[in-house]
């Protein structure tokens, strides 16, 4: 490989792009922003579930129960609704996602010590919001069921309000949040969405690179050159390689800084994976661009490939475990889940080239793939 | 309609014009046909993004807290721990097997082999005996918080249902068996999708956000090609209005992701999910065509922006992944900020998911989807006015 080639191949193609100055400031530009807006509002925390109450009692115990969803941080209360036809009414509009139902008998069932019933309805349309709906419901059932029982117990069984209190608690469940406490999905998504958005932005910066060449007939120039494959392919993806990767470094900046994910582990470890991983998503675009014949196709083949995995089955969402196999295997054919996982060694966990190197030889035989498919597939030659 | 009647309607000179209008604008959408389904590379992969890709999504992604890998650390080991520690069983957690100290399991936790740990302290089991409160410690790795989030709370009911067990001394929480004790009986149901299937969710979800991306990228590439080649000088000297050079690009465009949305909600929606299709299918389609048609108006506005292809790829970028990601495609609108569902608001993307979800898994009809409608129209509308107006004021 002659690297004089290589450079000028290089500087003709940083030329290019210097001075289409729209698509030079987007490339720029796009990922930061996407960063900002994901990185606020990315977020799996539901709070503030909108809800109605269906109260059939009307007495004061079926109002203090009500009471205890009310005041819940979790619930957003919209109102009592009068009737059946109007709880599904607004469950259909989806204005409120759950609807409690108490009971007629519920307040004198209470005060005759016998158990009263309740009836939720929820929005089941999103199963995980429907899941976490239930989950906060249950907790504020048990929470009022226990005080019902610690009352019942000093009242007719005598004991002290501490013991009831500990009869009806008898475990508690002391649960810490490791890596991040707090449960700030902000943190963990914040360094995780470096990893998405490394995805989905430089595969379309070099998506163009070869084929647009193609449609514009000045490849010739190149078939006719004493430039080789290889020293065509470094060439090209030198300045798209270098923006990805000042991008990456802005993003990685802004995971830390701005959104104050804590980096913990080796920083030489995380910028030699981010190169590596940087290599991958380029490679995946240029590959893109040598394979398809048109720039539209070249373009619908990257968004597809690329934009849609980059979040669904990077473990940005879900984690990759929870997948089914077929799932899993798209997962392991994009470099996202290898790259995430050494992003989650390094910010989250505090660990380095230790827990990494595994990954690393992935993401570099990934890399070292596609570029030996890409050379194997650009002739020189062209079919005719 | 037949000539002669148009004749009848409109008199003969205003109809012979409108027919020539009409002869024009097909000749284009036909050229736009050939020149899309000449590009089989393009045609394969609008395939793919409707069919297999909505099947791996809607088989694949799953939401729910599923064999989360369990370790318990017991220093009690006794009956009371151990029936604890059971109770965290399939399908959400998957108990493998127990650690020998703390160290051990956040070792576990940091190399992701686990994802729970359950630390149950000496005296576990005397404590519960005697009726002392005591405490168990459940180590999370919440790396993710969504499945953190679930882990927790079931970790919580389990543990909860089981303290209320002592407490009443009964060996299981059943609801005939309760008598003569204050307790609420809770009854929960999830309409529109009992069985609470993710694939429903997820393959609605990711078909209408694949008919979105292909409703701007396609016209808008179809458009910027013809200015980075030059055709589109073409077209302006030839006797067409701007309408007549747009509106073949939309409904040629249109109507191929039209067909392949057809083509997936029958083989893999409704197909292989089997999503009940509760509403009318006829207007699912009709309303998917016009947010089709008026989102092909966000291509276009691009495409008037962009002076090359490349330039469309990166704008596409940057009005789609925040579109999607607003829209409550991926995200529950409850958990973002109040700002952002202020934003939500603004996108027709966000009323089509609604009004998708709504006519297969509620079943409403044109009555209870006003809203819906209102916005993708009210939202598409004006954005289709302006990329028009910005490509006759550039081309002429």
């Amino acid at each position: 490989m002659n690297l004089i080639r290589v450079a000028a191949l290089a500087q003709k193609e940083w030329r290019e792009i210097l001075r289409d100055r729209l698509f030079f400031s987007l490339s720029f530009v796009v990922p930061a922003l996407l960063m900002l807006l994901f990185g606020y509002g990315l977020s799996l925390d539901v709070e503030n579930i909108p809800f109605a109450i269906h109260d059939l009692d009307r007495t004061p115990q079926s109002r203090d129960y009500a009471y205890r969803f009310i005041h819940s941080r979790y619930f957003d209360f919209k109102g009592y609704v009068t009737g059946e036809a109007q709880a599904q009414q607004l469950l259909g509009q989806g204005s409120v996602r759950a609807v409690i139902v108490i009971d007629r008998n519920f307040g004198r069932e209470l005060s005759a010590d016998r158990p009263a019933h309740v009836q939720t309805l929820l929005d089941g349309t999103f199963p995980y919001r429907t899941q976490v709906t239930k989950g906060y419901i249950t907790a504020i059932n048990t929470a009022v069921t226990r005080e019902l029982l610690a009352d019942y117990m000093v009242r007719v069984k005598g004991l002290s309000p501490s013991r009831a209190q500990d009869a009806v608690d008898p475990v508690r469940l002391e649960v810490r949040y490791l890596y991040n406490q707090g449960l700030k999905s902000s943190w963990g998504v914040a360094s995780k969405l470096i990893m998405a958005l490394l995805l989905m932005c430089p595969p379309f910066l070099t998506a163009l690179g070869v084929v647009r060449e193609k449609e514009s007939g000045a490849i010739y120039n190149i078939y006719a050159s004493n430039a080789t494959r290889a020293e065509f392919l470094v060439g090209k993806l030198n300045p798209y390689f270098c923006i990805a990767f000042i991008n990456a470094m802005v993003l990685w900046a802004m995971a830390c800084f701005l959104f104050g994910a804590p980096f913990k582990g080796s920083a030489t470890a995380f910028l030699f994976a981010t190169v590596l991983y940087v290599l991958c998503s380029t490679g995946i675009g240029l590959l893109i661009s040598i394979l398809v014949g048109s720039q539209v196709a070249a373009m619908i083949v990257t968004a597809v490939v690329t934009a849609m995995p980059s979040m669904l089955y990077s473990g940005l969402l879900t984690p990759v475990a929870s997948m089914n196999w077929t799932a899993r295997g798209v997962a392991a054919v994009f470099p996202a889940m290898y790259y995430g996982r050494i992003i989650e060694s390094c910010f989250l966990k505090g660990l380095g080239w230790g827990n990494a190197w595994g990954d690393m030889l992935v993401l570099a035989g990934y890399g070292a793939g596609l570029f030996a498919v890409g050379y194997a597939m650009f002739h020189k030659r062209g079919k005719t | 309609m037949s000539a002669a009647s148009l004749d009848g309607i409109l008199g003969s000179g205003r109809a012979a014009r409108l027919r020539i209008w009409l002869r024009r604008a097909w000749a284009l959408t036909v050229k736009e046909y050939i020149q899309l389904f000449r590009d089989t590379v393009l045609v394969l992969f609008m395939a793919y993004a409707f069919t297999l890709d909505v099947y791996v999504a809607g088989v694949g992604v799953n939401w729910q807290l599923n064999n989360a890998g369990l370790g318990v650390h017991d220093a009690d080991k006794s009956t009371a721990s151990r029936e604890v520690a059971g109770r965290f069983r399939a399908p959400y957690f998957r108990n493998l097997g127990s650690v020998a100290t703390r160290e051990a399991g956040q070792r576990l936790l940091d190399q992701g082999g686990l994802m729970v740990v359950l630390d149950f302290p000496p005296d576990f089991g005397a404590d519960i005996l005697r009726g002392r409160q005591t405490a168990i410690q459940m180590q999370v790795d919440t790396a993710n918080s969504a499945i953190g989030s679930l882990a927790t709370s079931y970790g919580g009911e389990i543990v909860g249902r089981y303290g209320l067990e002592r407490a009443l001394n009964v060996p299981e929480l059943n609801v005939d068996k309760i008598h003569g004790v204050p307790f609420i009986i809770d009854e929960t149901r999830a309409w529109y999708n009992q069985n609470q299937e993710d694939s429903w969710f997820m393959a609605l979800a990711e078909i209408i956000s694949n008919m979105t991306l292909l409703s701007i990228l396609l016209p808008a590439a179809a458009l910027a090609r013809e200015k980075e080649r030059g055709t589109v000088e073409q077209l302006m000297v030839s006797p067409l209005s701007p309408v007549q050079i747009l509106a073949p690009k939309i409904l040629a465009m249109g109507s191929v992701i039209l067909a392949g949305l057809a083509a997936g909600v029958f083989a893999v929606v409704i197909g292989v999910f089997h999503v009940p299709a509760r509403g009318s299918l006829l207007l699912f389609f009709a309303v998917s065509a016009l947010y089709i048609a008026f989102t092909a108006g966000i291509g276009l506005l691009i495409a008037t922006i962009a002076r090359n292809l490349a330039q469309v790829g990166m704008l596409t970028v940057l009005v789609f992944a925040p579109m999607i990601f607003l829209s409550g495609a991926w995200t529950p609108p409850e958990a973002m900020p109040s700002w952002m569902r202020l934003l939500m608001d603004c996108l027709p993307m966000h009323y089509m998911l609604d009004a998708g979800f709504g006519i297969l898994l509620k079943g409403q009809g044109v009555g209870e989807l006003w809203r819906e409608l209102l916005g993708i129209i009210g939202l598409g509308a004006p954005i289709l006015a302006l990329s028009l107006w910005r490509f006759r004021r550039q081309f002429r």
